[in-house]
């Protein structure tokens, strides 16, 4: 590894910055954030060439299962501290309106380990995430959704117990007729297609990184620079 | 051996000696059979009955009484442990089990230790110990199941799970500490529920899966403390039952090195083709809970004769049921192992 400090060639800074998120190495990539804006590189590059490539790598080891969920939250704490370090010096012109998700996990269920990866991923992947967090009543995701103007609900339930209140969310967003102007994306340990299929959710995913992919080919969008999101 | 007891066929089971058919059970804890339809024919309810000794023994034993499990199990829930190591529970409803309001620390490095012999002396370990003691007097044919909340999963629900689950790698001393802290406690819990006429330990740890650790943490930790829990249960003379999530893929070499007398595992795997690479494993399961919601009597029965058929050792439920499946369903699957 070279050292942080040195004066170095962008392409080689952002080869470091994506190899610090897959390293896991939180503080180094904090520190080649602080030189790339120290070089004036320019920031949403950094960002994107950099710490959402480098996540995009570790999405990759996860798939193949080189990476579990330890490892990947550790990329992501990574990137996120590079881009607390960015985020200030992006141009104005770079804030791209982002699409917005709203996501949580069902009531009756506390499990949020894999709505938070969800939530990492689509926040690594262009989008602005609402995080209701867990235990969430189903007429909350309704009135979040509504309010924050989000094109996809995300609901994440890791119990059978729990699965109804799935449902529920599809039946109030009818009930309330704002069903058209949401996609329903749906995911956790005992859900499966046919289930999303049986209860109106437009897709499912079985992990994170698909989950991403599932959402940006139900809003048919091209996903533009991250930023935090919470 | 037509007049073996129900908990001496569990018990010979597990001791991997041959009977007549095998078992058709519902631990409790993680896998409990208490639902809607049962309580709200009997009046013996939760959430009331997760907090009250006299309520959960009558609760568990109209859930025997109606559903036809070959034995009796506790507790309803999987927060009596985080509970008492101080995490804020909701005691969840009639049809909602109670779950974890808020992991107490923030990291493994901020655990505060406490004697574990005392703190099994009191809150909801007691209730269920007594709980445990009047079923084992009043039934001395059925095998009482005390159920545990396995380590990783109890430690991830005292320790916020997001932190605990980096701490693996950033902190594994620490890390360590809180599961041996954990374990502790549950060695404890097994002692007490033993001593009071329980026949046997089920531990249930869905943290614990290949899915979320992958094979590395997997073994290093969950294999690790589950072993150490399974060791010393076994010192107290009781089997071990152990659930693990998941399809088992990624940590499918490890399960040899498994001590436990018995594996059960959710609905995707196959157990015959995994009796098959493993014959020394005592399998059990798998009856999906899907499938008990959702499927109707002779679809059920059908299953269920099918794992008979497929040499599973024990016939259980895959996961935990919902609380809205209903009973005709789960007694198709009962009668149905009992016929064979």
């Amino acid at each position: 590894m070279s050292d942080p400090e040195r004066v170095s060639d962008p392409e080689r800074l952002f080869q470091e910055l994506s190899d610090a998120v897959v390293e896991m190495e939180e503080e180094r990539a904090a520190a080649l954030a602080r030189r790339a804006v120290a070089e004036g590189v320019d920031a949403y590059t950094a960002i994107d060439r950099g710490l959402v490539h480098g996540m995009g790598r570790a999405s990759q080891l996860f798939e193949e299962e080189d990476y579990f969920i330890p490892e990947l939250l550790l990329c992501s704490d990574a990137m996120y501290a590079g881009l607390a370090v960015l985020q200030p010096h992006l141009r104005r012109d770079a804030h791209a309106v982002k699409p917005k998700v709203v996501i949580g996990v069902v009531e009756g269920d506390t499990h949020d380990i894999g709505k938070n990866l969800v939530k990492i991923m689509l926040d690594a992947s262009g989008f602005q995430v609402v995080d209701l967090g867990r235990d969430v009543p189903p007429q909350r995701f309704v009135d979040a959704a509504v309010a924050e103007g989000a094109r996809i609900v995300a609901l994440s339930t890791l119990m059978t117990t729990t699965m109804d209140g799935m449902a529920e969310v599809v039946r109030l967003l009818e009930a309330a007729g704002v069903r058209e102007r949401f996609r329903v994306m749906i995911g956790g340990g005992p859900i499966s297609q046919a289930f999303a299929t049986r209860i109106g959710a437009d897709g499912y995913s079985a992990n994170a990184a698909e989950a991403v992919r599932l959402a940006k080919r139900l809003i048919d969008v091209p996903a533009p620079v991250p930023e935090l999101s919470a | 051996m037509t007049d073996l007891t129900p908990k001496a066929r569990l018990l010979k089971v597990l001791r991997k000696e041959p009977v007549d058919r095998p078992p058709v059970i519902c631990t409790g804890g993680m896998m409990n059979a208490a639902i809607v339809e049962i309580m709200e024919r009997t009046g013996h309810t939760l959430p009331r009955a997760h907090f009250d000794d006299r309520l959960m023994t009558a609760l568990a034993e109209d859930v025997t009484d109606a559903t036809g499990f070959e034995n009796l199990g506790v507790p309803f829930c999987m927060t009596v442990e985080a509970e008492l190591l101080g995490s804020e529970i909701d005691p969840g409803t009639l049809a909602c089990e109670p779950k974890i309001r808020r992991e107490v620390f923030p990291s493994v490095s901020r655990v505060e230790y406490q004697d574990v012999r005392v703190l099994a002396g009191s809150g909801r370990i007691q209730t269920v110990v007594a709980a445990a003691g009047r079923l084992a007097r009043a039934h001395p044919d059925l095998p009482v199941i005390a159920s545990l909340t396995g380590p990783v999963s109890t430690t991830a629900s005292i320790v916020d799970p997001m932190s605990f689950l980096k701490e693996l790698r950033k902190d594994p001393e620490g890390a360590h500490r809180a599961l041996d802290y954990v374990t502790d406690l549950l060695v404890e819990y097994a002692r007490l529920a033993l001593a009071a006429g329980a026949t046997a330990i089920a531990i249930g740890d869905p943290t614990a899966t290949g899915e979320i650790l992958g094979p590395k943490m997997f073994e290093a930790f969950a294999l690790r403390h589950l072993n150490e829990l399974t060791d010393r249960v076994h010192a107290l003379g009781a089997p071990v039952i152990l659930h693990i999530c998941g399809d088992l893929k990624r940590v499918r070499a490890l399960l040899p090195q498994l001590r436990a007398d018995a594996l059960s595992t959710d609905a995707m795997l196959s157990l015959k083709g995994l009796k098959a690479e493993f014959p020394e494993l005592t399998t059990m399961g798998n009856l999906s809970t899907y499938l008990l919601q959702s499927g109707g009597r002779e679809q059920v029965a059908g299953r269920a004769r099918q794992l008979v058929r497929n040499g599973v050792d024990i016939i259980s439920p895959a996961c935990g049921l919902s609380t809205s499946t209903a009973l005709a369903t789960i007694a198709a699957m009962t009668a149905a192992v009992k016929e064979t």
